[in-house]
């Protein structure tokens, strides 16, 4: 198999990898990267826990070709909260209970803080917003709740 | 796991995408790569090339002269964002923001969701019944055809070898007409799934409240989304009452073939394809 040489902005750093051509950007973040915060569930665009930002927007990473991300923006969990050691939202998941086995959190926290970043705020569209993101454990209620404190909390950009 | 594909080719323009498509004939485009990459992974489709399209420039939309013209690598989640497509084609925009969940449709593209030529595909009921217009592109020239002309089977398109979908136009509206449009789709919930049977309208109507122009396009219930001519004919003319909505249903009929399959029986197609119907015509009567 041919290789692609991929150079990118990964949480913040700009990074250039030399992968197989048919490399998933979710096999690039976990097995070229280290960074295995990013879950793979379904790799079918159906479960939402690889979702990861791509230029700013959620993206379901077990679908993207990591020979596309070329000069791409790429925000991983690992990179949510910037210089901050937690985003807002990663800190309410956790105070509200909104993890339990936390394979799906990764996924949700950045579906969630894309959500906050475009101020979608109303809980009917934020709903919508996720329901890409399936959750086992959690019934849903306190991945709202968290959401609703994370759009509360004064500047937290 | 890796795709088992050998190379991926990255045009930097169009027009190096057109000629990179020509010299590698066999070559499968990949936009969003949401349909395409589970293909591939599932060896439903199979190609040693890729030509990534992502640096192709065809992330676009404009409006001019009456056309909003939209790039074919276009993402749903731009498409449901934008002004100028709410205007000229509400059901296009309300279906892009239906087609899987947002990180789907923040990646997923116009041209992609065509190309692949679903019957179930979200976007093309609301294109059909804004008679949109498609422009291909290959090294051998271009051409434009109707959107209708596009489809030839389940997953098939008149595509030739190399040629690309460079951009769909929709002619924009007549904002002196009173006009009902909309989309909706029937499935086991709301979001991310795909569509056991979809309908788009767009009715004209007269001062009195009848329907002067009926245009309906349906998804998941043929071999390709289609309109459904008979129930137009039907409905020209007529004011969207109880008795005209059932007669509709029936004409509906006529212009489907749907069949059974792992999501749903032909019968429940044709019972849902009626109800969303009957739905966009009360809407109508109801203003
Ligand atoms: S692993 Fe990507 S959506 Fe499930
Ligand atoms: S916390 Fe277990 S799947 Fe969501």
């Amino acid at each position: 198999m041919g290789s692609v040489t991929v150079s990118l902005v990964l949480n913040g750093e700009q990074r250039t990898f030399e992968v197989p051509a048919g490399r998933r950007l979710l096999d690039l973040l976990r097995d070229d990267a280290g960074l295995t915060g990013t879950k793979e569930g379904c790799g079918a665009g159906e479960c939402g826990a690889c979702t990861v930002l791509l230029n700013g927007l959620p993206v379901p990473s077990c679908l993207v070709l990591a020979a596309s991300c070329e000069g791409a923006d790429v925000v991983t969990v690992e990179g949510l909260g910037g210089d901050r050691p937690l985003h807002p939202l990663q800190r309410a998941m956790v105070e509200r209970g909104g993890v339990q086995c936390g394979f799906c959190t990764p996924g949700v926290v950045t579906t969630g803080a894309a959500l906050l970043e475009h101020g979608i705020t109303e809980p009917l569209e934020q709903g919508r917003r996720l329901a890409g993101n399936l959750c086992r454990c959690t019934g849903y209620s306190k991945i709202f709740e968290a959401l609703q404190a994370a759009a509360r909390e004064p500047g937290d950009d | 796991m890796d795709l088992a594909v050998q190379r991926v080719l990255r045009p930097g323009s169009f027009e190096e995408a057109v000629r990179v498509m020509a010299e590698h004939p066999h070559a499968l485009p990949i936009a969003g790569g949401t349909d395409l990459v589970v293909q591939l992974r599932d060896g439903r489709r199979a190609a040693d090339v890729l030509v990534d399209l992502s640096g192709a420039g065809l992330a676009f939309i404009t409006a001019r002269n009456g056309v909003v013209e939209i790039g074919g690598a276009t993402t749903m989640d731009a498409i449901a964002n934008s002004r100028e497509i709410r205007d000229a084609c509400p059901a296009l925009a309300a279906a892009s923001r239906l087609v899987g969940a947002w990180p789907i449709q923040c990646r997923a593209t116009l041209g992609g969701n065509l190309a692949n030529a679903s019957p179930a595909a979200d976007t093309a009921p609301p294109l059909l019944v804004a008679e949109a217009s498609v422009h291909l592109v290959s090294a051998d020239g271009d051409r434009r055809i109707q959107l209708s002309e596009l489809f030839s089977g389940p997953g098939e398109t008149c595509l030739r070898p190399g040629e690309l979908i460079r951009s769909i136009m929709i002619p924009t509206q007549h904002l002196q007409r009173t006009v009902r449009e909309g989309f909706a789709k029937v499935g086991p919930r709301w979001e991310q799934i795909i569509s056991v049977a979809s309908l788009a309208h767009r009715f004209e109507l007269d001062a009195d409240g009848s329907i002067r122009e009926a245009r309906v396009a349906v998804g998941s219930v043929a071999p390709t989304p289609v309109r459904a001519r008979a129930a137009e004919q039907f409905l020209a003319g007529k004011p969207p009452t109880a008795a005209v909505r059932r007669e509709a249903a029936r004409h509906l009929q006529d212009d489907i073939s749907p069949i059974d399959d792992v999501r749903a029986p032909a019968w429940y197609r044709r019972v849902a394809v009626s109800v969303l119907l009957d739905r966009a015509l009360t809407e109508a009567a109801d203003g």
